[in-house]
């Protein structure tokens, strides 16, 4: 028997050399797919980890994809919202501008009800800003939820049919509406603290500044009734403590001040709180001062046109005691109102940029992304070619040497 | 005359080793042929008075070169080598329907997720929520299409292991039948070389379907034995195999087992999986039976957390006519347990999801060994769970699976030694069905809504509202609402209105907050009565916020603008469902297990196919043909031939010189 050791089968030798090159075919064919997808992994099994790596960012792709989508869409509402505030308060200030002139003594009702007639329409125009409706029906100033015209009513019940509140915004994205209720219905009246309005049966010419605040720790935060006496040639006024507002249980008026002498113009002051009074009141007549409330836009809108649309006495003269407060005061509230939607209108902006800023993350996210995504699976094109070159060649080399051995055989000699 | 007779059988010595080599040379390429070399040995020399005269040469017999010890190694290796390469053959394919990328079906869950970021942005635009809902239909037409991918690998397994059945069957008769012809033919006193090679040339060809174990007997039979003990081939009498559905549990179990029936018996026996060594036979089993069945849990998982999930979360929502939603998908029934047909008692189990985030993607066996009392164990990675509901603390089998998301219900007692198989998940993924088409159903919007005080003069701004229903369901607010009051420094807050105290759900189970006064932090999910609202910014002394019953009519239609529950919707991609992985990362889970069987099951093949290669090299190096050792041989004997046909010649001449010496 032959020592096994030097043996080789003939049949053997070729079905070792087929495998190998079977083998080499085989890989060499891998590598071509390799380099046609420009994928290293081609399949999970190729490399798993780096096939769940690579769906894994895919994944992450496809999600901040969706996010910049929603952002575009949060941001294109609240652009809508900061602009529509931007020309609210070009009309607000058109408004003002308006009942200024209204306040030129030389006018005569008819004048004034032309002025009125144009602030009308401009109101008219703002509560159509208010309840503006973005592209796809959805209200600006929704806040937390809305009828779909959140602010309508009439005077004096102006309401907000919505939910207050803002909501908050995030990392990848911002709030799409803004809150209605801070931005139109937070307007304070007076001056903040209090408010002086005229008594309603008021014959004189009297009028009152807005007062200021001059020792916050004296405010009581009641009502108070300040009433004028004219005997003869003699004007003295009261003041009067009507105790705290309802729902406060009601006290008994206690005097302040009583019989003060009155000349124009005077500066009355009780209980830290002091205004200054001009002109000349009529016997009887009043002013009330109450802790300032929360009003509304519109409402102080309506209250400056219903004060110019009854400047006019019955006689065709001017009441210029009502009609000068009543436009003091409207300009002041028109500006508490228009410093509201400023305010509002800065937060919009605010969400602008972070928007902005939001995006620019976003972008930078997307790239790493996608290249945590290459990295796991594309193919390193350099290096695929030079392993398919070297495969090729050792191909090439296993198909010359099986066509070489064949060859070599002792029938030849024979 | 002696010299003639010396090189008549010389003559006859070297035909035989010229035809032998002729055999060899004819036989270069036969399959499984062992080469054959003559053995000569001299004749028995003359006594003579001069010494022993030698009478020349003859055949003793033709040897069959072969080492057994190689052989049957060869063949063994040949038996791994094709079960291995059988097996990632059909994983290839498996994971072929686990494809990701931007096709996959990872792709399509995350697009289905994705899409209610448009109903987001516009609650109510028609048209994005008809996408929401097409882009559910997609996914699960796509998990059904892959489930159906699954079960016809699945099929062609099942027909190819019936085609291997055929051959085995059809070899070991043959087997048994040259068994015979050899051992009829040992008793002429030479062996039957053509006919061993032949025998063993069966067993190879056996061992490609399924790896065998061969003990050689007296009578020159070989008997073959699989799954080590079980005879398929006794002397010249065959056995059968067959593959059948467990006995136990029959066609629900998801596996199929090899049968082995003696000739002449009606029982068949159960073969051992694991004992079955090499072969397609076992390699196809074991991708049937573990493989297979990973694939189609994965896949039935998947289907099942993601409609229950979707589910709960959409019915707790209103839909664009301020009814609650429904349920998006078709609710997977998990039907009944298994149970083993020997089971003693009637008792059924009914399978439910109790919570989608806990859910295996495995099958489970339950074995009782008292009514109460028993153990789990869980395919997958084979962790066995006990349960005693009598022990201390009592276990009850109802514990365990709700620690892996299921609830189970016995409808009586069991009793012991009653065992259940649980294999529900392996069909879930066929029963997945969209059942919203109209957009007005998709539950956009949240069930309760909130407000802040209008006089509120802090700083909070709203995070996020949602309906959980946990821990206990959705109790809706009272008409007045569920009002949180809250106080300054240090910021706490109080509630009016609500039914249950409130809990912070982020902990399991979850922890009940301390007071009144709650503290409040910002930023910190706050559930109550089955909703949970986050709040950021700082509050001040009196500043409240009112939640309240989205569907009271004081608030009209203003649901119809509020997208919270699409929101939640799509917050379940972050929720971690599939063994810690969230929704959407799910797929790449799945995707990177089968992948990873496949690549092992690759290296597997190709180590088994290198040391096959190398152990048939071995063998071929003793019992293949060389075609240059064949020539080289055919010259030797050639020359030997003549000088013995020269002998001859050399004898006549001899006899024609005495017959002229002695004619006159």
């Amino acid at each position: 028997m032959s020592n096994s050791l030097y043996r080789l089968s003939t049949a053997n030798q070729y079905d070792t050399a087929l495998r190998n090159i079977g083998q080499r075919q085989t890989s060499l064919s891998n590598l071509q797919e390799n380099l046609t997808s420009g994928k290293r992994v081609v399949r999970a099994s190729d490399d798993p980890v780096a096939a769940a790596q690579a769906e894994r960012a895919l994944t992450r792709m496809t999600r901040n994809d969706t996010d910049q989508r929603a952002l575009d869409m949060q941001r294109n509402t609240m652009s809508l919202a900061e602009s529509t505030l931007g020309e609210a308060g070009d009309a607000m200030q058109a408004f003002r501008e308006l009942v200024v002139s209204a306040g030129n003594g030389t006018h005569t009702q008819t004048e004034r009800d032309a002025i009125a007639q144009q602030l009308l329409s401009l109101r008219d125009q703002i509560m159509s800003y208010a309840n503006r409706k973005d592209s796809s029906g959805l209200p600006l100033f929704q806040a937390l939820g809305s009828a779909q015209s959140p602010f309508g009513g009439n005077s004096p019940a102006f309401n907000f049919a919505g939910l207050p509140g803002q909501h908050a915004s995030g990392n990848t994205q911002i709030a799409q509406v803004l809150d209605g209720d801070a931005a139109w219905m937070s307007v304070p009246t007076g001056n903040g603290v209090f408010e002086v309005s005229l008594g309603a049966t008021n014959t004189g010419k009297a009028w009152t500044d807005l007062g200021q605040v001059t020792n916050p720790s004296a405010l009581t935060g009641h009502n108070y009734s300040i009433t004028f006496s004219v005997v003869g040639s003699v004007t003295t006024y009261d003041v009067v403590d009507n105790g705290p507002p309802p729902p406060a249980a009601p006290v008994p008026a206690t005097p302040v001040l009583t019989g003060q002498p009155y000349t124009t113009p005077t500066t009355i002051a009780f209980d830290g709180l002091s205004l200054k009074v001009t002109g000349a009141p009529a016997n009887g007549d009043s002013f009330a001062v109450a802790p300032s409330q929360t009003t509304n836009v519109f409402q102080v809108l309506e209250n400056a046109i219903g004060t110019i649309q009854n400047g006019g006495n019955v006689d065709g003269s001017t009441d210029y005691g009502s009609l000068t407060h009543g436009i003091t005061r409207g300009l002041t509230e028109i500006d508490s109102a228009m410093n509201r939607l400023q305010s509002s209108r800065g937060l919009a902006g605010d969400l602008l940029n972070r928007a902005d800023r939001i995006e620019g993350e976003m972008d930078v996210r997307a790239v790493q992304l996608e290249d945590d995504r290459s990295r796991a699976e594309d193919l390193d094109m350099i290096k695929g070619i030079s392993d398919f070159q070297n495969q090729q060649v050792g191909y090439e080399a296993a198909l010359k040497s099986y066509a070489q051995v064949q060859q070599l055989s002792l029938f030849k000699f024979i | 005359m002696s010299l003639l007779n010396v090189g008549a059988r010389a003559l006859q010595a070297n035909q035989a080793a010229l035809q032998t080599a002729g055999h060899n040379i004819a036989n270069v390429n036969t399959a499984g042929y062992s080469r054959q070399s003559v053995v000569l040995q001299t004749v028995q020399g003359q006594f003579t008075g001069g010494g022993y005269i030698g009478k020349g040469v003859e055949v003793q017999t033709i040897l069959r070169n072969h080492s057994e010890l190689l052989t049957r190694q060869a063949t063994a290796a040949a038996a791994v080598d094709s079960g291995d390469s059988a097996r990632m053959d059909r994983l290839r394919q498996l994971q072929d329907v686990f494809s990701g990328g931007a096709s996959g079906i990872g792709a399509s869950i995350n697009d289905m997720m994705n899409a209610l970021s448009d109903v987001v942005s516009s609650p109510t635009d028609l048209t994005a929520r008809s996408v929401a809902l097409t882009r559910m239909d997609e996914m699960a037409a796509r998990i059904r299409d892959a489930s159906q991918r699954l079960d016809e690998i699945g099929y062609t397994v099942a027909e190819q292991l019936k085609g291997s059945m055929v051959a085995v069957n059809s070899i070991a008769k043959s087997i048994a039948g040259v068994n015979e012809q050899i051992a009829r033919a040992k008793g002429n006193g030479q062996p039957a070389n053509d006919l061993l090679d032949q025998r063993d040339q069966l067993i190879r060809d056996l061992n490609q379907h399924i790896q065998t174990s061969q003990v050689a007997a007296d009578d020159g039979t070989v008997s073959v034995f699989v799954a080590g003990s079980q005879p398929l081939v006794l002397g010249n009498k065959a056995a059968t195999l067959s593959i059948e559905d467990p006995a136990d549990f029959g066609a629900g179990s998801g596996q199929k087992v090899l049968n082995f029936l003696a000739p002449g018996s009606s029982t068949k026996v159960e073969l051992n999986e694991s004992m079955l060594g090499g072969g397609e036979v076992a390699g196809l089993l074991r991708f049937q039976n573990s493989d297979l069945a990973e694939g189609r849990n994965l896949l039935g998982r998947m289907a099942v957390a993601i409609s229950e999930s979707m589910n709960t979360q959409n019915k707790l929502g209103l839909t664009l006519n301020g009814q609650p939603g429904d349920n998006l998908f078709a609710p997977i029934s998990l039907g009944n347990a298994v149970g083993s047909s020997f089971n003693t008692s009637a008792a059924t189990m009914a399978l439910t999801v109790t919570d989608p985030t806990l859910l295996q993607a495995s099958s489970y066996t339950i074995t009782f060994t008292a009514a109460d009392a028993g153990s789990v164990t869980r395919a997958s990675d084979g962790k066995v769970f006990s349960f005693n509901g009598s022990g201390l603390p009592p276990v009850t089998v109802a514990d365990v699976f709700a620690t892996q998301g299921l609830g189970v219900a016995l409808s009586g007692p069991p009793n012991a030694g009653d065992r259940f198989m649980i294999t529900s998940l392996q069909g879930s993924a066929a029963e997945l069905q969209a059942l919203q088409y109209s957009p007005v159903d998709l539950a956009a919007a949240n069930p309760v809504n909130a407000a802040m005080g209008k006089a509120n003069s802090g700083s909070m701004q709203l995070a996020s509202l949602k309906a959980t229903g946990q821990p206990a369901g959705l109790v809706l607010p009272p008409a007045t609402g569920v009002v949180m009051t809250f106080a300054g420094a240090p910021a706490t807050f109080t509630l009016a209105g609500n039914t249950g105290a409130p809990v912070d759900a982020s902990t399991t189970p979850p922890t009940p907050l301390a007071g009144p006064p709650y503290a409040f932090t910002p930023g910190q999910a706050i559930t109550i009565d089955g909703w949970e609202i986050t709040l950021n910014g700082a509050p001040k002394a009196g500043d409240t916020v009112t939640v309240g019953n989205a569907t009271d009519p004081q608030y009209g239609d203003w649901y119809k603008r509020d997208a919270g529950n699409a929101s939640s919707l799509m917050g379940l991609r972050d929720v971690p469902m599939f063994d810690g992985a969230t929704l959407s990362d799910g797929f790449a889970g799945a995707m990177a297990q089968i992948g990873t069987r496949t690549q092992s099951a690759q290296f597997a093949a190709e180590l088994s196919s290198a040391i096959a290669a190398n152990l048939e090299r071995d063998r071929t190096a003793v019992s293949g043909v060389n075609l240059d050792e064949e020539a080289a041989r055919l010259i030797q004997y050639q020359q030997a031939y003549q000088a013995s046909a020269k002998m001859i010649q050399i004898a006549q001449n001899i006899f024609d010189t005495l017959i002229q010496g002695l004619a006159r």
